[in-house]
């Protein structure tokens, strides 16, 4: 059989880091965070896969996942709408006795069974966090020659300085690496390093049939997380890999980042770094093509379709449908799905979520260093 | 399982007053309004007015809008039963024939048609922009009892000649049919979309074959013959917007107009009455710092860095510093490089346009002609092209056209 695939799988944690940005999934995950004007944060991880021949991906979702639902449909945008394999979304499974999962371990063991049945040889697993057009084979390939067990991809990235000034251990864990040739000699959990590390980007391959073993014997001994229970305990027995990803990525660790990681997109070299090598694919809206009406003023936007501007925009990032009226100013800010700027209105240094209007003459501004925020469907 | 009504799209049109932008597609394929075709028009009108079947008639270079249709999904017709179904002329037992006219075409498709039992059928065409609601002209063909009815705009009486004109009385009855007459008894012009009862439509397509003097067109033939044989004719006023898009100067209009929806009437931002197409993909626009826009449409992977005014881009229109770009069509793909100027004109698909380059002139008292660069041509640098240039060929730097 001709076979354009990739012999691997894949799997996403849609809600993996949703603790690190409260704001943005109060009625969603991170998987459907709005970004980059048109995009889900679900689609550069999704789109990767399918660009790479993984056409078999399931997400194992924990909570808030009606946006991710509507979202991604039947797959279809994605390519994702294929008899063998295809889009596969995992809900918590109720029951009494089970509490919705915590850690990869128990996100997967919910899914052993599907994972036995499948025919790809291995497994690749991300989270949704990193915005980035990712070359699986390529780690894939790397993977299978090295003869490793386990392939961790990791970035030449400082720790967030939201990370490191963290006190509160619930914003999730996250991992630096020792890499010596290729293998991973150590693992740290929630360094507090400054400078330039090796920053894992959680993104995984491993043998399908191993994962199972492994999965199973975590979850009989009651582990939780697969960095910290399974792959770091056993680095002196495993062989682990480090792929190291030295291409463009968008990572979300906060507030501050998410605006920033917009904002960095202005620029043309990160934007066609983050979309050139291959394409990112998501929903359809059928919106009309943006309308510039006279006494428009634009200096330096991103726009996706839909929108209707006759005030004054200057470094932002317009979503779908955003109007902004005459005599309105908007400058230094993200704007979500359509958001309405009233006329008169004023707006800088503003992160505004879905539907969000501010009226005629309101003047609202934030600082470079902390943008407001304001939440889905608010009047100002 | 019957269906109430299916449309039947003449498609098939060469279009070769557009010439250049109709050298290796058909008329319904030519972009329009900055991300559409104009045959997502008539399709989305369907699917609006809760049509889901469509026969799309093609013959005429039809690849590329082949695979534009593709399943149909962009505009929801990809049914179990039903949908949207290419039909080009085919091979029967008893031989094969091209497209002779408009009849003869949906002739060749009765069988299509049978498949799906219908009571109506309307026959639209592929050519114009307009959004009109076609539940609303079968509501008017029920009620006033029709067999055949005929969509009608109110034209100038000094412009009437030039249309096929339908007379009818203070009923909306039509009593006679004059095709682009000397002395117009009627301003009703027939807008090409008809609704027939299927029934009459099959007897009235069949006798017409038969006819060999017959062009097998509907204008010259079936609408005569109904007419001669006293059947239930009605004209079924419309009063929207309505352009056909036959020539480069009406093409080049109705683009503009979609700039200005509240005086043209051509309103794209109609969420009740959404125009579907299918999507470029494309991450959404850029407009750099010393970028210039006013007065424009702009849709996705278009990169800004020059002056745009006034015009509608396509997708993946790259317009570099110091270029110029105004009161243009200029579609997808199309680079525009630096310091070139573009104006009143349409730039087709995937074309370059070569540093300082000058393509087209605003319109002046005696010259308002519309330049038209056909798809994948190369304007080398300092190249110059007239305004009533209709360019086919690649054209060196430097060189003139005019």
């Amino acid at each position: 059989m001709v076979n354009s695939n990739a012999n691997a799988l894949g799997i996403l944690f849609p809600n993996s880091y949703d603790s690190l940005v409260p704001e943005l999934v109060g009625e969603r995950l991170m998987a459907s965070i709005p970004f980059a004007g048109r995009y889900r944060m679900v689609d550069f991880m999704l789109s990767s896969m399918v660009n790479c021949g993984i056409d078999n991906v399931s997400l194992i979702v924990r909570k808030n996942y009606h946006s991710l639902m509507d979202h991604l449909g039947s797959g279809r945008e994605w390519d994702l709408t294929r008899k063998n394999g295809g889009l596969n979304i995992v809900p918590p499974f109720a029951e009494k006795t089970v509490k919705v999962y915590n850690g990869r371990v128990e996100a997967l063991s919910s899914i052993l069974d599907f994972l036995k049945d499948q025919k790809q040889q291995y497994v690749v697993m991300a989270d949704t966090n990193i915005a980035v057009n990712f070359d699986f084979n390529s780690m894939i390939s790397e993977h299978i020659e090295s003869g490793a067990d386990v392939s961790i991809a990791y970035a030449k990235e400082e720790i967030p300085v939201s990370a490191r000034q963290a006190t509160s251990p619930n914003r999730g864990l996250y991992y630096t690496l020792r890499v010596e040739e290729g293998d991973v000699k150590e693992i740290y959990i929630n360094p507090k390093d400054e400078g330039i590390q090796n920053f894992s980007m959680n993104i995984y391959v491993v043998g399908r049939e191993f994962l199972i073993q492994q999965i199973h014997d975590a979850f009989v001994k009651g582990y939780s997380y697969f960095e910290r229970d399974i792959v770091a305990p056993q680095l002196g027995k495993l062989n682990v890999h480090g792929f190291l990803y030295d291409g463009y990525l968008a990572r979300i660790s906060d507030m501050k980042s998410y605006f920033d990681e917009n904002m960095k997109l202005l620029d043309n070299t990160n934007l066609d770094a983050l979309f050139d090598p291959s394409p990112i694919y998501t929903k359809i809206r059928d919106d009309n093509p943006t309308r510039y009406i006279l006494g428009a003023k634009v200096k330096n936007v991103m726009a996706a379709d839909g929108c209707v501007i006759e005030g004054e925009v200057e470094n932002s990032v317009l979503f779908r449908g955003v109007k902004i009226a005459k005599g309105a100013k908007v400058k230094n800010c993200v704007l979500m799905q359509d958001t309405v700027v009233e006329e008169g209105a004023s707006a800088e240094y503003l992160i505004t979520d879905k539907n969000v209007k501010i009226t005629s003459g309101k003047e609202v501004k934030g600082t470079d260093t902390f943008p407001v925020y304001v939440a889905k469907y608010q009047v100002v | 399982m019957a269906k109430e009504m299916i449309a039947m799209l003449l498609a098939g049109g060469q279009g070769s007053r557009l010439y250049a932008l109709t050298q290796k597609l058909a008329k319904p394929a030519v972009p329009f309004g900055g991300k559409y075709r104009i045959i997502d028009f008539p399709l989305s009108n369907c699917v609006n007015s809760g049509i889901d079947t469509v026969g799309i008639l093609t013959q005429y270079q039809p690849l590329v809008l082949n695979e534009y249709i593709g399943n149909g999904q962009p505009w929801d017709l990809d049914r179990l039963y039903g949908g949207v179904h290419v039909l080009p002329p085919y091979q029967q037992a008893s031989g094969s024939d091209w497209y002779k006219g408009t009849a003869n075409a949906i002739y060749q498709n009765i069988s299509f048609i049978e498949r799906y039992n219908p009571q109506y059928v309307i026959i639209l065409s592929g050519d114009q922009i307009c959004k009109q609601d076609y539940s609303d002209f079968l509501k008017f063909h029920k009620e006033k009892g029709a067999e055949f009815s005929v969509a009608v705009m109110e034209v100038p009486w000094d412009e009437a000649s030039r249309f096929g004109l339908m007379v009818a009385d203070e009923n909306d009855k039509i009593t006679e049919f004059q095709e682009k007459p000397k002395n117009p008894k009627s301003n009703l012009a027939s807008m090409g979309i008809y609704i027939f009862n299927w029934d009459i439509l099959k007897k009235y397509l069949i006798e017409d074959e038969a006819d060999e003097n017959s062009e097998n067109d509907f204008g010259n033939n079936i609408i005569p013959n109904l007419l001669r044989d006293g059947r239930n004719m009605y004209a079924y006023h419309f009063d929207g917007y309505w352009k056909d898009v036959g020539t480069i100067s009406s093409l080049w209009e109705a683009n503009m107009e979609v700039l200005d929806p509240e005086h043209s009437g051509i309103n794209l931002f109609d969420e009740n009455w959404k125009i579907y197409s299918r999507n470029s993909g494309m991450t959404g626009h850029k407009i750099s710092c010393d970028a210039v826009v006013e007065n424009s449409m702009i849709t996705d992977g278009c990169r800004i860095e020059g002056t745009v005014k006034h015009s509608i881009l396509f997708a993946g229109v790259k317009v570099e510093p110091g270029a110029v770009v105004e009161d243009a069509v200029v579609m997808g793909g199309t680079t525009i490089k630096a310091g070139a100027e573009v104006k009143h004109c349409i730039i087709a698909e995937n074309v370059v346009i070569g540093a300082n380059a000058v393509v087209g002139a605003m319109p002046t008292d005696t010259e308002k002609g519309v330049a038209t660069v056909g798809s994948g041509i190369y304007i080398g640098d300092n190249a110059k092209i007239g305004p009533n240039a209709m360019v086919n060929n690649n054209v060196k730097g430097g060189e003139e056209q005019w």
